[in-house]
């Protein structure tokens, strides 16, 4: 099974640098094949009628955080926002 | 345009529902408040919360399949669509992938007094991510504003089944009046309360459809009409020149009045859908959705009908009442309960009532007028108690104060006399008066009967009945 | 004995009778981890001045004559990766190592409501992704019967603060066997109990639909005693069951005549070490001795567990820790070009290998053309599984199996070899995928004189019955041994 170790970390946000490339790929190649010891069991995954949640009332509750309590780890804020390295719209 | 070509549009339209709370905690639904003030561990996607899903928002929803005639999948799931951006904490927007709450309705949309039916393919629920701020001032960052994550939305495809702007434009026009109607969204279009992606393609009519584009950023009605326009001209260009349409995600911008390629951001398009672990299959009993279908009111394709059919006001009259649920509400409580004259009650609503809400910027609901206040106006005109002037007089008092219209009548002394006898001394009196004007009515000169009839009015100050009056001076004159 | 070495029943009574203070109590653990703790290394924030504080609260409590829950004034060590209120919460990762949570998860919130006292935060894999308590970024735990061995994982902290007397009863949480290997490691008690029993509101997420917090102890009627606090619905986690549930510690009685206990092939394949076998089917034959009937069952698909646990535990995982952006809360990394390179940066330094495999493991499951091959086949594998579960029960009312193939291994040995590692929790992984409740409990000794863990599984919502057996077991073996530290 090939896996592109590259494309799946771009899409998971991770650098793998190119020291550790080869270890990595080798891993996930073995971890890879481990899962692929799982047996194909057919297409159709209904949906499971028998476990149904409850849903929630609709009633706004507020006030029990305050923006300071909230942003307290945040590793940068200005203005009482987040701040990011820009994005381009 | 080229007449060789036909072009095609699909939209998907987000329109945020106006619930209390958001759909997966319990912070207000609220906008235009200070940055990052509704906001909870849970919506901020802090490590270890979890989504509780809003029941009203299924709700909602339910209530707009069965608008839009759709099947509503009443056992259904929700799903995790994954990507990073700084205006979604989780990384991931919970919606729903292959089981929408509602799916296979359609829509009829009138386009030039001709009706059009336009498919729904589904309507499912999820939530809207935050906003990003945007200033030179803030020198190569962007700041992020947490309020809107997890405003309820509806996401609404329709079919590619709209073949010009103007069906386009209709159609969204036909979803805002709906969605209205079930008071489901605020309908605020400056606050992006309806928000939509237009997919269009062209090609040569009898053959397959083309390679379609997907716009995004299209914030207005105006805009969707624009958009669409420029991106069929582009399409078709690109065609005659023996291009390609290349297959891709373009943002509308407005303001240039082009379209331009998203540079494929990458990876983006793999959003790895799966279902959302944290919450169970949502099941919403038969009963709760048959209670649902019963709520829904009269839609305005059908009150149009009606207007049009039954009552008989014109057909645009019609659509612009239809079009505003308050406007239609204010209509049929006056025809229906108060049995005014669908004519004279659309004249009011079209002429005086606009335009004092115009004027105003009031919404109805925000002027002291009532339907029953309304139709007792109309009711004094009907049976010319008194005239329109004064009715118009009596209107400008009771769309601003609380006040008696019968007390305002007698106050103000608009009552029109009506009676036969008294009318008839009158005109004796004037004819007695106007020799001259007699004489020369009798010579020729019928302008001399406006003359006397003003007279008479103007002896009765105002009040009699100049209806009466004419016919009573026009019995004497040939007498 | 000293304090710290009682269980929680004991305790209990004494703090009652008020024979003890939950001040002495306190002072007596916090002065046993500062004795033993530079060895085992359990612990990563000892709370010990609020802990102190909490003690006088409850004593003064107790002073004016209140009613108080039975395990008021005992002290609990958390694992690191329940939120607590104030205190930092860091999943052993250095990309929450400074996360402090301004909310108390809801089975905290349950164990303040009964006046507990709470330690401190316990190590644990990073993220709870590990069998060994190596993957922590901060330090290696080691195992009170052996120093050079690891204490298993990934509650290593919990359990091994509890088998080293370090807290009376701890939580852990387990998403594979997180509670039950390291507790068998450990020689201590721990229960996974039923899925949706027990809130997972304030647990950082890595699998949510296999995730479940649970307790560890050193007798079974303590893990039952703590169990009973916990569990409940909760309104902020809507996978958490609807019903109501009975307390389970008074019910125990020691009494395991007629118990049917069966006792699956599978999972005494070659796999399992001989003396695992050995211990495991010594303690089956002292309950049938007792009374218990023993049958042998099987459950076919239970080698699938493995790979299908991997796809589903990966692909939630790698969703759930997408959070880790460097935005709101956590690591940043320091010098980046843009969005892009922040992101990546951040968390190619903020997580460590076995985290970043699994994240790797959860992408590629899911990613566009993988899907049905692996996600949807492991969601079709689990049903299977459960179902087999389901029948069995139709015929026993507990499942005995080993908790791990193999005791506690050195530290370092299996570091570089991920399936090495993974292959610790085929015996455990079944019953998270199934939903089901299990406890393990010390069943003697193998060669080297490493704890054995005898695993006990359950129908759902009958962790009555495991622990009723595993109760009957600690009475006729005359209760569990201790490390010598």
């Amino acid at each position: 099974m090939d896996i592109d170790i590259r494309h799946i970390a771009k899409l998971s946000r991770l650098k793998i640098s190119d020291d550790e490339f080869a270890k990595f790929e080798n891993e996930m190649k073995g971890i890879v094949d481990m899962v692929n010891t799982l047996p194909q069991l057919g297409e159709d995954l209904a949906i499971d009628e028998n476990n149904v949640m409850q849903l929630r009332k609709d009633i706004a509750e507020t006030g029990k955080f305050t923006r300071d309590e909230l942003f307290q780890n945040a590793p940068q804020v200005k203005a009482g926002c987040l701040v990011v390295p820009k994005t381009v719209e | 345009m080229n007449d060789e070509y036909e072009v095609v549009i699909g939209l998907e339209t987000h329109a945020e529902l106006s619930t209390e709370s958001k759909i997966y905690c319990s912070c207000k639904n609220k906008f235009g408040i200070e940055v990052n003030t509704e906001v909870c561990p849970i919506c901020m996607a802090l490590p270890g919360t979890l989504p509780t899903l809003n029941e009203r928002v299924v709700d909602y929803a339910i209530k707009m399949g069965h608008a839009l005639n759709c099947k509503i999948n009443r056992v259904c799931k929700q799903d995790r669509k994954n990507y990073f951006y700084p205006d979604l904490p989780k990384a991931y927007q919970i919606s729903q992938s292959d089981i929408p709450l509602c799916e296979n309705g359609y829509v009829d949309i009138l386009v030039n007094g001709e009706s059009k039916r336009i498919g729904i393919t589904r309507i499912h629920i999820e939530e809207d991510a935050g906003k990003l701020l945007h200033a030179t001032s803030f020198e190569g960052s962007s700041l992020v504003d947490l309020n809107r994550c997890g405003v309820p939305l509806i996401e609404i495809v329709s079919e590619p089944d709209m073949r010009s702007s103007a069906e386009a434009k209709a159609y969204l026009e036909t979803l805002k009046s709906i969605l209205s109607y079930l008071d489901i969204c605020d309908c605020k279009m400056q606050e992006g309360s309806i928000r939509c992606d237009v997919n269009v393609s062209v090609h040569k009519k009898g053959t397959p459809f083309g390679t379609r584009t997907e716009m995004k950023n299209v914030n207005s009605f105006s805009a969707a009409v624009r958009g669409i326009e420029y991106e069929q001209k582009r399409q078709i260009a690109a065609l005659e020149a023996g291009e390609t349409v290349v297959q891709e995600t373009r943002r509308w911008d407005d303001a240039q009045g082009v379209s331009v390629s998203m540079r494929t951001k990458e990876d983006a398009h793999d959003y790895r859908y799966f279902p959302e672990p944290d919450l169970l299959t949502i099941s919403v009993d038969e009963k709760r959705v048959e209670e649902l279908k019963a709520q829904i009111p009269e839609l305005p394709t059908q009150k149009i009908l009606r207007y049009v059919q039954k009552l008989g006001l014109p057909q645009q009259d019609a659509t612009i009442i239809a079009e505003n649920v308050d406007l239609a509400n204010f209509f049929d409580e006056c025809t229906q309960k108060g049995g005014a004259s669908p004519k004279l009650a659309a004249n009011w609503l079209l002429g005086d009532i606009s335009k004092y809400l115009n004027e105003t910027g009031k919404t109805l609901g925000e002027t002291k007028l009532t339907p029953e206040k309304m139709t007792e106006l109309i009711g004094y005109i009907e049976k010319n108690t008194i005239s329109t002037a004064s009715g118009k007089k009596i209107f400008e008092i009771i769309v601003v104060e609380d006040k008696p219209i019968k007390q305002l009548i007698d106050d103000m002394g608009l009552a029109q006399v009506s009676d036969t006898l008294e009318l008839e001394a009158l005109a004796d009196k004037v004819l007695a008066e106007n020799e001259p004007s007699v004489t020369s009515y009798k010579n020729g000169k019928t302008n001399a009967l406006g003359y006397l009839v003003g007279q008479c009015m103007k002896a009765s100050k105002g009040k009699a009945n100049p209806g009466m009056m004419k016919e009573i001076i026009l019995k004497k004159l040939g007498e | 004995m000293e304090f710290y070495e009682m269980t929680a029943v004991q305790l209990s009574r004494k703090l009652e009778s008020k024979e003890i203070s939950s001040c002495e109590l306190t002072q007596a653990v916090i002065d046993r981890i500062k004795s033993v703790d530079d060895k085992v290394k359990a612990y990563l924030t000892v709370n010990a001045e609020e802990a102190l504080e909490q003690a006088k609260a409850v004593d003064n409590k107790r002073i004016s004559g209140e009613k108080l829950p039975k395990l008021a004034g005992i002290p609990i060590g958390i694992k690191d990766n329940i939120s607590t209120k104030g205190i930092k919460t860091t999943c052993a990762s250095k990309m929450l190592e400074d996360y402090v949570p301004p909310f108390d998860a809801t089975v905290i919130e349950k164990i303040k409501a009964n006046d507990m006292v709470l330690l401190g935060k316990l190590n644990m894999d990073e993220f709870a992704m590990g069998s060994s308590t190596e993957n922590s970024y901060f330090n290696v735990t080691h195992n009170p019967f052996d120093l050079d061995k690891v204490p298993g994982g990934s509650s290593g902290g919990s359990a091994a603060a509890v088998s080293a007397r370090e807290a009376i009863v701890a939580l852990g949480s387990d998403t594979g066997g997180s509670i039950r290997q390291p507790s068998a490691n450990c020689g201590v008690v721990g229960l996974k109990p039923t899925y949706g029993s027990v809130s997972r509101y304030g647990l950082v997420a890595f699998a949510s639909s296999l995730d479940q917090i649970g307790p560890i102890g050193k007798s079974v009627k303590d893990v039952a005693m703590v169990q009973d606090i916990i569990c409940g619905r909760d309104k902020m986690d809507a996978t958490s069951a609807i019903r109501e549930y009975t307390g389970i510690a008074d019910s125990l009685t020691g009494d395991v005549s007629g118990v049917k206990i069966g006792i699956p092939k599978e999972y005494f394949g070659e796999a399992i070490d001989d003396d695992v076998k050995t211990a495991v089917m010594n303690a089956v034959h002292e309950l049938e001795k007792a009374g218990a009937k023993v049958c042998e069952i099987s459950l076919p698909s239970a080698k699938y567990a493995l790979p299908a646990y991997y796809i589903i535990s990966s692909a939630e995982a790698s969703s759930n820790l997408a959070r880790f952006d460097g935005v709101r809360y956590g690591y940043r990394a320091k010098d980046y070009t843009d969005l892009v390179d922040m992101y990546e940066k951040t968390r190619s330094e903020g997580f460590g290998s076995e985290v970043k495999r699994r994240i790797m493991l959860g992408t590629f499951v899911l990613s566009s053309g993988y899907y049905d091959a692996y996600y949807k086949q492991a969601k079709l594998m689990q049903r299977k599984i459960a179902g087999e579960y389901k029948a069995a029960f139709n015929e026993v009312d507990v499942i005995a199996t080993p908790t791990a193939p193999f005791t506690a291994c050195k530290i370092g040995q299996n570091i570089d070899d991920p399936l090495k590692m993974y292959a610790c929790d085929i015996c455990t992984v079944t019953v998270n995928i199934a939903g089901l409740p299990a406890v393990s409990l010390p069943c003697g000794m193998d060669r080297s004189n490493m704890p054995v863990g005898l695993q006990l599984i359950g129908d759902s919502f009958c962790e009555d019955k495991i622990l009723g057996a595993a109760y009957a077991y600690e009475k006729l073996v005359g209760g569990f041994a201790a490390p010598a530290l």
